[in-house]
């Protein structure tokens, strides 16, 4: 990626070194150990949280017990926000049974409809099986709630078609796709990083995911056989490359900002042999961006060597990035300046890396003793703890201000409302473009894999009209 | 069901007195549309901030002499017009210079300050209009004093600013001005949160600047026919 690309990325060096804290600088001049600028919150505003939000969930497997249990923690976030758990929903009544305890007080459904029904939620987080995701969605969608639909959108690029259509449609509503990196805030730290062209030019991605897990669940009853381990089966699942590669190459496109061209799979149950699951337990996955950039990925359940992780590899040096914590190797031939010296560094075999770390203040700035900067901790929320707290924030801003547009200007006047609310700012978030791009990716991907293949992604297969 | 409608008219009734003005020999009614907003600019001991409101709301009532068309002749004097405008304190948010949102916690410090919990608007109130300066060509706009009682987080004050009047056709308004207050005038402390760099300490000075659009109301569907 040459500097150019960068300026037509929509970042430019000088830019970023302009608008940069000096901890930012400090990156840029070659590695130190990086703080994002976090407008750490005034101890006082931490009293009353700005936001207060009904919403509910529905879906509660592990997952959605994931989000329940973030839900809960938001009043505790580094930037903080008040939600109410209203309603939780699952047909599973030992699902509802299970989850109950995490969200106190909340009403117990086996029918999404109530939840539907009811005014007073605003917003709706969509957690259910993938497959199972559009009648959901398009239903909250149509009731004139905010949805959050986890990602894969859907387990077919015609079913995401139509939620991100009735999204696009829906002016009035927020739709977040589940894509949570796009909200974390060491991702969105190394954005500009990255887009400035500081790893050189940019030649390689590669994402990982390994872990020694059957993926599958318990299950009572041969009935509930097929409910619960939707994942193993090739007709309700993406398999590994949707469920958890999207994500990845979701991130390694915004990243370059670029989606892929073309993509190689293969796969194939190497360990899980005793069930009769027929989506692959193994696979690989090579994505062909443009610019001659090849991203490789990797997933395995029979093997959880070296875990999760994604790396850029660029021509002065390359990231890896793992859950909240990031760091940078340099080349020997790379720009090399003073800072680095000052940075955390993490001994990885051979190799140093540089720790970048976006911190939850900004102490480095006004560090007096420079030979030893003060170091800040690193972000403790994870990236679905941002992802779900900006779709709440957006959400309430959104009810808002529609709200008080009615108010003072009057109901009818509908274009108006919509002008308006087209201009309210979003606190970065994947949208339902982005996240229809995802399933086009991962359902083409999974046919590359399941088919050992390569498959051309056309652009227009990406456009959403 | 018939005691549900009477009240019902009641209600309604009320609002309409309490929504418009004592009737007037050809009043004019205005009523506030999208498109106006309202900054706040302020200094502190590190940088200056800004907030803005995206919304003002609230109605304006004219005398036949005010000049609602381009280039309308209009004498300089007192001209009969009333007005009432508010805005949600929760839509004032900080932002940067470029308009991108600054920062939650400080609209909450803010919010707080204003007693917002208690007094959920700013209200301002014309008590009287005076022509200063009529419009010098057909798409200038007209200088006026105003007088009236501004409301903010509990306390009224009396404030006088100049404002700015230009018609854009078809009865339609573009009200600007520009006016500096204190904070204290209004009982508000000037906020000093601590933040890992400090203490910041936020000046008592303050420019409010406004941009506010008016327009004929709407004839409902339903009453069109």
């Amino acid at each position: 990626m040459n500097e150019n690309e960068n300026d037509a990325l929509g970042y430019n060096r000088r830019d970023f070194l302009k608008g940069g804290s000096v901890a930012t600088l400090m990156t840029m001049l070659g590695g130190v150990e990086l703080f994002a600028q976090t407008n750490a919150a005034p101890a006082e505003a931490k009293k009353a949280p700005a936001v207060k939000i009904k919403v509910a969930v529905i879906g509660l497997g592990a997952w959605g017990r994931e989000i329940i249990n973030t839900l809960m923690r938001l009043p505790q976030a580094q930037d903080p926000i008040d939600v109410e758990i209203v309603a939780i929903c699952d047909t599973y009544p030992a699902s509802l049974k299970r989850t109950a305890s995490a969200a106190p007080g909340a009403v117990q459904t086996a029918d999404y409809k109530t939840i539907l029904d009811n005014k007073d939620i605003k917003a709706v987080i969509i957690a259910t099986p993938t497959y199972l995701h559009k009648e959901v969605a398009l239903a909250a969608i149509k009731a004139g709630k905010h949805v959050y639909c986890e990602a894969p959108l859907a387990g077919s690029i015609e079913d995401a078609r139509e939620i991100a259509l009735a999204a696009k449609a829906a002016k009035n509503l927020v739709f977040q796709a589940g894509l949570q990196m796009r909200s974390d805030k060491q991702r969105l730290f190394l954005l500009p990083f990255i887009r400035t062209g500081a790893l050189g030019k940019t030649v390689l991605a590669r994402a990982q995911w390994h872990k020694k897990t059957s993926w599958r669940s318990a299950s009572p009853s041969p009935e509930r056989e097929k409910a619960i381990n939707w994942r193993l089966s090739k007709e309700t699942s993406l398999g590994l490359i949707g469920e958890i590669g999207s994500y990845q190459i979701d991130q390694a496109g915004w990243f370059m900002k670029a989606l892929p061209k073309a993509v190689t799979g293969f796969g194939s149950v190497m360990f899980w042999k005793d069930d009769d699951r027929d989506v692959p337990d193994t696979v690989q996955a090579v994505l062909e961006f443009p610019h001659g950039v090849q991203m490789i990925c990797d997933y395995t359940l029979a093997n959880s060597f070296d875990g999760e992780y994604e790396m850029l590899y660029g021509s002065d040096a390359a990231i890896m990035m793992r859950e909240n914590k990031a760091w940078m190797f340099k080349e020997v031939d790379a720009p090399l300046l003073d800072w680095e010296v000052y940075a955390d560094k993490v001994k990885f075999y051979s190799d140093t890396g540089i720790a970048l770390v976006a911190g939850k203040s900004g102490k480095s700035d006004t560090a007096k003793d420079k030979s030893k900067p003060e170091q800040p901790d690193p972000f403790s929320d994870t990236p679905l703890s941002f992802a779900l707290n900006n779709f709440l924030r957006n959400a309430d801003e959104f009810s808002a201000k529609a709200e008080t547009f009615k108010t003072s200007y009057g109901a009818d006047d509908v274009d108006g409302l919509m002008d308006f609310l087209a201009k309210v700012l979003r606190r970065p978030a994947a949208g339902y473009l982005e996240g229809f791009q995802a399933v086009v990716t991962a359902v083409k991907a999974n046919e590359a894999i399941l088919g050992s293949k390569r498959i051309e992604l056309k652009p227009e297969w990406y456009e959403l009209s | 069901m018939k005691i549900r409608t009477l009240i019902a008219g009641t209600i309604a009734l009320s609002l309409l007195a309490t929504a418009s003005f004592p009737a007037a020999g050809q009043m004019i009614t205005l009523a506030a549309r999208s498109g106006s907003k309202m900054r706040i600019e302020g200094t502190s001991n590190i940088h200056d901030w800004q907030v803005e409101s995206p919304i003002i709301g609230g109605m304006m009532e004219v005398g036949p002499n005010f000049p609602l068309e381009p280039g309308q002749a209009a004498t300089p004097g007192k001209v009969e017009a009333k007005a009432e405008v508010f805005i949600q304190v929760r839509m004032l948010k900080s932002i940067e210079k470029d308009g991108k949102p600054y920062m939650d916690s400080m609209d909450a410090v803010m919010w707080e300050h204003m007693r917002e919990t208690e007094n959920k608007k700013i209200v301002y109130r014309l008590s009287e209009l005076t022509l200063k300066e009529a419009a010098k060509a057909k798409d200038a706009p007209y200088l006026f004093e105003a007088k009236g009682d501004l409301a903010v987080a509990g306390v009224t004050n009396k404030i006088t600013m100049t404002v700015s009047v230009l018609p854009l056709g078809e009865k339609k308004l573009k009200i600007t001005g520009t006016t500096s207050l204190k904070m204290t005038d209004f009982k508000i402390e000037p906020p000093s949160p601590k933040l890992a760099m400090g203490l910041i300490k936020t000046g008592d000075d303050v420019k409010l600047i406004f941009e506010w659009r008016l327009s004929p109301p709407r004839v409902p569907a339903a009453a069109a026919k």
